[in-house]
């Protein structure tokens, strides 16, 4: 076509725009309850198969009333912090220890990299050998299994510390303690929450597997003794509230985060 | 105090062992209360001059003499960074802060050498802003006060304004001069700007490209306090003129090279 | 966890299966069981044709655990299933899934040594002699919900105690809890043979009763399943068979004169065969024989019993009337129908 015309731009990468949906996020959310419970109350699939989302809200309800629920979920959240706390402070000091020393680097890291493919499962039983079958070996499991992506993320962050800054601080007479704590710590702290964010996962995963072996309490040893008394109903309350402490492990941290590293988020 | 860089050398090691010479037989002095500048073309090694004069890199031969007459705890030098090199999770009081604490200053002497700077350098008002809520020139001030405030025997300034548009470069270097003439300290400011040595300086000293070497050391004939008009004056086009000369040709084979 | 897996596993499988074709009439029936020497009489019905004889073919399908079973049950991969009456059972019956209880498969009998309280010998030896003395001690079972946290319970009820007086530590597994007694993790433990004759004789623990002589009860029993229930000529037929291998059982193993053993002509030949369906060494074997009725009749008392303290103890959430869970018709009739030799 040749000649004089008048053509309008088009917006060409709207497709590519991709706007939150936050309703659709919900309705997905809603509506998968809605269908299973529908499922269980047509009657298609047993109530023993799969609780209704009703039964289970009920039996939480009722467990929470007597009690029952938070005797559960402290000696979980007891297990779950004080491993963090272990895992969680050893992973940071030898990840600063190794990325900031040469002979700690030297000395740590084929350690870290020989021990850390270890599935932390396949070390309960010897834990328990070393550690007894009470509360030491259950929160040492927890421990081993936050320790290695804080160990392995603080390095990261440790070695990507921006040596400017190593070197400005330097330049006003800071030594190396006082580079680490004012220089590489904060430096490393966006690693060392992604690192706590991947060790949250693990341990909710660690938890149920400690909780297998001479527990009496824990929403670990719910949900394996409600499937070894086929109290179907019972397990699903354990699942949900697994699942609802990894959500709220994962919001905490992101608060604690958005505290702790204001530079990265104003 | 005096500042005495006696017949220094760097020779940087690759990884391959290859040696390759940054500076060669650096001899300058700083007098006291003295702004001196530092002017070469892009990797003459000004940046290792200054790094070797603050103790942060290694001489390979030769030595740096601090001399005279110098207060109790007061450091040599303050250093302040092309990159500003602030702390990004300290606010600006905390950064002002930073040298005195490492001096172990005690916390009401803190406060009160931090208000000073802070209102010396003209931050009022942003003592509790982060860094990254700072446009570039405020961040520079940031670095500026926080080298002053430890009152440093000599101030070394890598390039500080080179990161920042012209205009607020302009601006800068007269807000310098004004807390210069304050603050008197010797001040060693490294530049690959001539304008900016110029208008600054009371001398300049002009090194080759690498390796380094002083080709000359031009005073500037200037009155004080220095003012944009002064440009236009004939000493300054002199001084600016007898500069390029000495580095134009030594510009023209770097940029041959593809290296400026 | 293997329990979870099994139970999704199983509730997969039911999806598949209840979309294929009725069952053959002349299909193996599928019994799930533990290798263990209280299944004898199956092991005996298999291995001398009793089954056979009245067109029964069946298929031992052997389990690690007895809840899996009560599950494989449930979900119509199995046909009959012999094991130990755990809380799960009852559960999944509770659950709607309906299984029968059909015949006896073992008990726990005074003067028949099966399950064992074993104390650290270190503790015998400073005067621990009564069930009483295990107030405030670890007691280390399998998994809590099993047959043995019922006996326990019901053992300390005798003396007036109950669960709440001691601490019970569910370990998972039979060697597991051994492990933790020598490892002085737990005080004592309730496990069956051979594990506590092992514990005496290595010296680390010394047997303090068993378990049978203070609470006999009817801890092992055969169900059907709902479907194999419904085809009530074959359901039959198996429990002649079943009821066959029990007298043969009885009269080789189980027979006493005055407190004693009193071996019957076929001891050796039902010991050689638990052995080899056991795997296991035939002088752990001849340790003891479970109890059970000579017809495989069932104390259905019992099982009554069962689901109340399980209910007190808070595992149930209610009890199943005795209708909807207890079904001696087939043992009476195949007791009838099976002729005395």
């Amino acid at each position: 076509m040749s000649g004089s015309s008048r053509v309008a731009v088009q917006d060409r990468a709207a497709f590519l725009r991709r706007p939150e949906h936050r309703l659709l996020r919900v309705a997905a959310l809603a509506g998968l309850v809605v269908v299973w419970e529908a499922l269980t109350r047509v009657g298609w699939i047993p109530a023993l198969f799969l609780p209704s989302p009703v039964g289970v809200l009920t039996e939480l309800g009722e467990m929470a009333a007597s009690g029952q629920l938070f005797v559960h979920l402290g000696a979980s959240l007891r297990r779950l912090l004080l491993g963090f706390a272990a895992g969680g402070g050893a992973g940071v000091a030898v990840g600063v220890m190794t990325g900031f020393f040469s002979r700690a680097d030297a000395v740590g890291q084929p350690l870290i990299a020989a021990t850390f493919p270890i599935p932390k499962i396949a070390l309960l039983p010897l834990l328990i050998l070393w550690l007894g079958i009470g509360e030491p070996s259950k929160v040492a499991v927890i421990a081993l299994g936050v320790f290695f992506p804080m160990a392995i993320n603080t390095y990261a962050g440790v070695r990507e510390a921006d040596p400017l800054l190593v070197r400005a601080a330097v330049a006003f007479g800071a030594g190396r303690w006082s580079v680490i704590r004012k220089v590489i710590v904060p430096s490393a702290l966006p690693m060392i929450f992604a690192g706590l964010k991947l060790g949250a996962g693990t341990a909710l995963l660690l938890l149920v597997a400690a909780e297998m072996i001479a527990a009496d309490s824990g929403i670990g040893f719910l949900v394996l003794h409600a499937g070894n008394i086929m109290d179907t109903t019972k397990l699903m309350v354990g699942i949900v509230v697994l699942s609802l402490l990894g959500l709220l492990s994962h919001w905490a941290l992101a608060c604690c985060e958005r505290l702790a590293v204001p530079w990265r988020h104003t | 105090m005096r500042v005495i860089v006696d017949r220094l050398s760097k020779t940087y090691r690759d990884r391959t062992g290859r040696e390759l010479a940054a500076l060669v037989d650096i001899a300058l002095r700083v007098e006291p209360e003295e702004f001196v500048a530092v002017l070469g073309p892009s990797g003459c090694g000004k940046s290792t001059l200054l790094g070797i004069m603050a103790g942060l890199l290694p001489a390979t031969a030769g030595q740096v003499f601090f001399e005279g007459e110098r207060r109790d705890g007061q450091p040599l030098t303050a250093t302040v960074f092309q990159e500003f090199a602030l702390f990004p999770w300290r606010s600006v009081r905390r950064n002002v802060e930073f040298g005195l604490e490492e001096l172990g200053a005690a916390p009401e002497e803190r406060k009160e050498c931090v208000a000073r700077f802070i209102a010396m350098t003209g931050l009022e008002g942003f003592e509790d802003k982060f860094p990254h809520q700072l446009s570039g020139g405020m961040r520079q001030r940031v670095g500026i006060a926080r080298a002053l405030a430890v009152d440093p025997a000599v101030l070394l300034m890598d390039e500080p304004f080179s990161a920042l548009d012209a205009q607020t470069r302009t601006l800068m270097m007269e807000e310098l001069l004004g807390i210069w003439e304050r603050a008197r300290t010797s001040i060693v400011y490294v530049t690959h700007n001539i304008q900016e040595a110029v208008y600054m300086a009371d001398r300049v000293v002009v090194l080759s490209r690498r390796p380094g070497r002083v080709l000359d050391v031009v005073p500037i004939e200037l009155k004080r306090p220095r003012h944009e008009g002064q440009m236009g004056e004939p000493a300054f086009v002199h001084a600016q003129e007898r500069i390029w000369g000495l580095i134009k040709t030594q510009a023209q084979a770097a940029l041959r090279e593809g290296r400026a | 966890m293997r329990r979870i897996t099994a139970l999704v596993l199983a509730a997969c499988a039911a999806a598949v299966l209840a979309g294929t074709a009725p069952a053959h009439a002349q299909q193996k029936v599928k019994v799930g069981a533990l290798k263990l020497t209280s299944s004898a009489p199956l092991f005996i019905g298999v291995e001398k044709g009793f089954f056979k004889e009245f067109g029964i073919e069946p298929e031992l399908v052997f389990f690690q655990a007895a809840a899996p079973i009560a599950t494989a049950l449930a979900t119509g991969q199995l046909d009959v299933g012999a094991t130990g009456v755990t809380a799960a059972l009852y559960n999944i019956v509770l659950g709607g899934e309906q299984m029968w209880i059909v015949a006896d498969k073992g008990r726990e009998w005074p003067g028949y040594p099966l399950t064992g309280i074993v104390v650290q010998r270190d503790l015998y030896d400073g005067g621990l002699r009564g069930i009483g003395d295990l107030k405030g001690k670890r007691i280390g079972i399998t998994t809590l919900g099993s047959t043995f946290h019922y006996h326990l319970g019901n053992v300390l009820e005798k003396v007036g105690l109950s669960l709440a007086d001691v601490r019970v530590v569910p370990l998972q597994t039979m060697p597991a809890a051994i492990e933790a007694l020598k490892g002085k993790q737990v005080d004592a433990i309730l496990l069956p043979q051979p594990f506590p004759g092992v514990a005496e004789s290595q010296g680390f623990g010394k047997i303090l009763f068993w378990a049978g002589d203070l609470h006999p009860w009817q801890i092992a029993t055969v169900f059907y399943s709902k479907k194999f229930a419904a085809e009530r000529r074959r359901a039959v037929d198996f429990m002649r068979g079943y009821v066959k291998a029990s007298r043969y059982y009885y009269d080789a193993v189980l027979v006493q004169k005055d407190g004693k053993r009193a071996p019957g002509a076929d001891y050796d030949e039902v010991v050689r065969i638990t052995a080899k369906y056991t795997e296991a060494r035939p002088e752990v074997i001849r340790l003891g024989f479970p109890f059970q009725d000579r017809n495989g009749r069932l104390l259905v008392t019992d099982i009554e019993r069962q689901m109340q303290w399980w209910t007190q103890n808070g595992f149930m959430k209610r009890t199943i009337p005795l209708k909807g869970i207890v079904d001696t018709s087939f043992v009476e009739e195949a007791a009838k129908a099976v002729p005395e030799k």
